[in-house]
């Protein structure tokens, strides 16, 4: 009898299973390699579920030789006891039925880290096998499922453990048949996510192991919380002042922290995160911060008479420049909005944030003047940056289409006016500026030549780059605007394409212009529009054809359809100049037969730590960058 | 339809950041250890003794260097090719010269060189000894840019040119700024070295004093030379070679030897915005003559007193600079910054190599 029922619920359990299996997209998003590295958060999640509860205080996470993912935790261990809606152990019952996660047992959690919502069931169903082990009144319980969720027997006891000893451990390995793309976990990806939790969760270990080599590990347990996540983001840049504030409050339920601290930079870094998910869209929780912060500021100016009453008052961005900031709140019951669902929609929540920080930062200020100071110059310096950009700006500004062939000589514009069918290549002037031109398809091909090396913006407030006759001139090219005028919906061309040699100089000039784009136009970069042109590597010559390759592959695919014994020449392509318009257009810029790799933008943070590392005043961060990568290069130029 | 890849943009610009970096630190701003040159100059030198541009023909114009460098070995720009062989032909640059030129070259005012197509050049007498033996397979050679023909990696320089003439050069997230010394001084050194291999730095130092650079000027104290002997890095304070002179009652300032990478243009300019903005008083008259080396005169006003005024020059002008040594190159293509003791070692070990390998050339000859 017990068994026939167990029989027929779970033919019901697993056809849930099975829809996972069947439309896995809709449960995580992608089967590449982000969804594979997506089953290893959910099972995070459950173990920081405990943790925000205050059960747990160390989580291992296990990169098995085969790529089997082990994740161990500390907390109270998963329900053994019979579920009463299901008639089958709680942890089965977890592991089995969707969207069961994190809310079995009394009361479940107050506040659920398990924002993608789907549960551990789901990592289930998109494994070959999966085992867990509960540690729990000194017994070990253990089951084991496999082929997408099938249970391998029941939850038994298999051994004794000492009584202190409670939590979970799961192991499982995704299945090959659904993750066709990859099931190679990225060590970094891992990496950067489970620092960025330990330092969410200030007080928890999280320590990350990677079998498929020796000795590569790291732990990441931070004392001081989002006060170190700033002084790590901090690290590359020039701090303006030694005390990072740092604000935490409860009201309503709803727990915000905040940690600042301003930098030299001209760019703000402000991550928001909601039960530990972040929102680079914002949302209520980061609007209230900033709000209280531009008053907080501007009030504290004008009570210093640091402000006059004739003088204008700091704007948002004034005070945000050179701001390095994190926002984390823990809310019972979130709500999301925006286009990827990453923007806090509750509307109460501005109100405590504002309120909460508001009440901290102006203390601060006021026990610390000497900051204080710092700080309110700082806005006043960009806030006259601010004024002179805004003259600098209107020169970028098209009035009509003659203005910017009359004004602007150098562009060579499209005919169609139509942007999703429009591109602009952005190419080396010394080098194929001129076959460009001639070689393009002028109905929707844009040609901006630019000479030499733009300057590294970086480095440069908005006023000094818009001194920048080159880089002027890009932005009056795409006809977004800039700084508070900037407007996406304006662009011109939906593809921006850079096409720069294959030659190491090409390389810089990439990273310089995708600098400008991060750091003044991310939005443009955000949406997908920024690509690199990918102009052959090599050409091959043989009697009297020459055919270009795009890469080693195809040279030696290439190589070996040619007759034995044909003589040929190779060469490494150095300069776009090298071929003639026709070449140019056949190999790199025609839309039927170019190759165009798309710049995306995956991790927010780490893109503007790295810009900062590469391409900022300190050296140090660089130099060791170099060192700890230098084997890694490839493409080395002699 | 477009055939489209992505790609993060931290990778993207990881990879580009890292291509152009190793680029520039392995293959263009900094010096091989071996022969103190980076590519551009082995190229020029290399260039011009397959063309026979030697000490005993006549010079040629630069140009012609110029193109031929650029076709056959260094694929980037003409000025870039032609400032680094101007440099090597000016006296104030190098504290011997590798380039022999003919026209103007520049001069220590800033003056630039005349366009290439005027001026001319050939190799100086001692590059010869950079490239001697360089036909006996006492070196590597590979393919150059388009595979069309060889290069040498290195120079067998028969002479310690790394020290000799010194190098600066700032790469990415590194720089270089090795001081020229004195040939003489350094082949002791060496010989010293070879005679005693452990031999330490203040033993070394007994032959190799310190810096010797093309424009003179003194350098105050030992400690920053022996810092940077023993650990690669060290500053030094030059400070120029002045007397005061007393004709008719007035007084005199005549500097005739000045830090070493100097404009004296900046150098006067910066004067007169002193006596302009009052920072230094008691200056009537400052006068540059460069005819026969440099001879700056400072004449005073009557009421000055002189060592006042020169200390003050020293202190708010470049007539007294700082000079931050930092003995980074290429070791085995791997930058490392370097104490003078491991410099020598490494150099004559280098020569040694040279010399077995040009011992089985000949040999291989003598049996065939």
């Amino acid at each position: 009898m017990e068994e026939k029922k167990y029989d027929s619920s779970a033919i019901q359990v697993l056809e849930g299973l099975e829809a996972v299996r069947k439309r896995p997209g809709m449960y995580i998003g992608t089967t590449s390699s982000r969804g594979l590295h997506h089953l290893v958060w959910e099972i995070v999640d459950n173990a920081i579920d405990e943790a925000l509860a205050g059960y747990c205080s160390h989580i291992e996470v296990i990169v098995g030789s085969e790529n089997t993912i082990t994740v161990k935790d500390d907390g109270r261990g998963i329900p053994v006891d019979i579920h009463p809606k299901t008639g089958k152990s709680t942890v089965e019952t977890v592991y089995t039925v969707l969207h069961a996660g994190g809310k079995f047992g009394g009361g479940g959690y107050k506040v659920s880290g398990g924002l993608h919502g789907v549960g551990a069931s789901v990592v289930n169903a998109l494994s070959s096998w999966l085992e867990v082990r509960v540690y729990k009144d000194g017994n070990v319980y253990f089951q084991k499922y496999s082929n997408g969720g099938h249970p391998e027997g029941q939850l038994t006891v298999i051994e004794e453990c000492s009584k202190e000893r409670t939590g979970t451990t799961v192991v499982f390995k995704p299945d090959p048949e659904i993750f066709t793309e990859t099931t190679v976990y990225d060590y970094e990806i891992l990496k950067t996510r489970l620092r960025e939790l330990a330092f969410l969760n200030k007080g928890l270990r999280i320590s990350l192991y990677d079998e498929r080599e020796v000795d590569k590990k790291d732990s990441f347990y931070y004392e001081g919380g989002l006060k170190e996540y700033v002084t790590m983001l901090n690290a590359s840049k020039h701090s303006i002042h030694d005390t990072i504030i740092d604000v935490e409050g409860v009201d309503k339920d709803i727990s915000l922290e905040v940690a600042l601290q301003y930098n030299e930079t001209y760019n703000s870094s402000i991550y928001s995160f909601v039960n530990n998910i972040t929102t680079p869209e914002g949302g209520t929780h980061e609007d209230g911060v900033r709000r209280a912060l531009t008053r907080i500021l501007n009030k504290y100016a004008v009570s210093n008479n640091m402000l006059k009453n004739n003088d204008d008052s700091l704007t948002g961005d004034d005070v945000r420049e050179g701001l390095t900031m994190i926002i984390s709140i823990k809310h019972p019951n979130p709500q999301f909005e925006g286009q990827t669902k990453t923007k806090l929609g509750n509307a109460e929540v501005r109100g405590v944030a504002d309120k909460i920080f508001s009440a901290a930062f102006e203390r601060f200020l006021m026990e610390h003047p000497d900051e204080a100071k710092i700080i309110v110059e700082k806005g006043m310096t960009a806030s006259r940056a601010r004024v002179a950009a805004k003259k600098a700006r209107e020169l970028t500004r098209r009035k009509g289409d003659l203005d910017i062939t009359n004004f602007y000589g150098k562009l060579s514009d499209c005919k169609s006016k139509d942007a999703s069918e429009s591109e602009i290549f952005l190419v080396e002037g010394d080098s194929a500026g001129g076959s460009a031109i001639k070689g393009r398809n002028s109905i929707t091909q844009a040609i901006l030549p630019l000479r030499g090396k733009i300057l590294n913006v970086e480095k440069a407030r908005l006023d000094r780059a818009l001194s920048n006759e080159e880089i002027r001139t890009i932005i009056t090219a795409f006809g977004t605007g800039i700084g508070d005028d900037f407007d996406l919906n304006k662009l011109r061309y939906h593809k921006i394409i850079i096409m720069t040699d294959a030659d190491v100089d090409g390389s810089h000039i990439r990273v310089l212009l995708l600098t400008l784009f991060y750091r003044f136009f991310r939005p443009i970069v955000e949406a997908g529009h920024v690509y690199a042109a990918q102009p052959p590597l090599f050409v091959i010559k043989h009697g009297k054809t020459i055919k270009y390759v795009l890469n080693e592959q195809e040279r030696d695919e290439y190589l070996a359809t040619l007759a034995p014994n044909t003589k040929y020449e190779i060469a490494r392509m150095k300069g776009l100049g090298e071929m003639d318009a026709e070449e140019l257009n056949e190999t790199t810029m025609d839309i039927e037969k170019r190759v165009l790799r798309q710049i995306t933008v995956d991790d927010a943070m780490l893109a503007d730590e790295t810009f900062s590392k590469l391409m900022g005043e300190e050296v140090e961060p660089r130099r060791n960058f170099i060192e700890e990568n230098a084997v890694y290069v490839e493409n080395l130029d002699v | 339809m477009d055939r489209l890849e992505k790609n993060n943009i931290v990778n993207e610009i990881r990879n580009s950041f890292l291509e152009y970096s190793m680029s520039v630190i392995v293959a263009r701003a900094l010096p091989d250890l071996r022969d103190g040159l980076k590519p551009v100059h082995r190229r020029i030198l290399y260039s011009m003794y397959e063309s026979g541009y030697t000490p005993d023909k006549p010079h040629k114009k630069s140009a012609k260097t110029v193109g031929e460098v650029m076709g056959n070995y260094h694929p980037h720009g003409d000025s870039s090719i032609y400032e680094a062989m101007v440099r090597m032909a000016q006296d104030f640059s190098y504290r011997y010269m590798l380039v022999d030129g003919h026209g103007n070259f520049g001069n220590i005012e800033g003056y630039g060189a005349a366009a290439m197509r005027y001026t001319e050049s050939r190799l100086s007498k001692i590059s010869l000894e950079l490239l001697r033996n360089i036909n006996k397979n006492t070196v590597d050679f590979a393919p150059n840019f388009d595979e069309t023909t060889k290069e040498p990696t290195v120079l067998p320089s028969r002479f310690p040119n790394i020290l000799v003439n010194g190098t600066m050069g700032i790469a990415v997230g590194m720089a270089t700024n090795i001081p020229p010394h004195n040939l003489g001084e350094v082949i002791d050194g060496c010989i010293a070295y070879i005679d005693n291999p452990d031999i330490d730095v203040d033993g070394l130092m007994q032959y190799i004093k310190g810096p010797d650079f093309p424009t003179g000027a003194t350098i105050l104290g030992n400690s920053g030379i022996k810092k940077a002997y023993e650990t690669g890095r060290g500053s030094i304070t030059i400070r120029s070679k002045a007397r005061i002179e007393e004709e008719k009652g007035k007084h005199y300032i005549i500097i005739d030897e000045v830090p070493y990478g100097i404009n004296t243009l900046d150098l006067k300019n910066k004067v007169a915005d002193l006596v302009h903005n009052k920072v230094i008083d008691g200056i009537a008259d400052y006068h540059t003559d460069l005819k026969d080396g440099i001879k700056i005169t400072i004449t005073l006003k009557k009421d000055a007193n002189p060592q006042v005024v020169l200390n003050n020059l020293y202190k708010h002008t470049a007539f007294q600079n700082n000079f931050g040594i930092i003995f980074l190159m290429l070791d085995q293509g791997v930058p490392k910054t370097l104490g003078l003791k491991d410099i020598i070692s490494k150099y004559v070990d280098y020569q040694k190599a040279i010399i077995i390998r040009r011992t089985k050339f000949r040999g291989i000859k003598d049996c065939t």
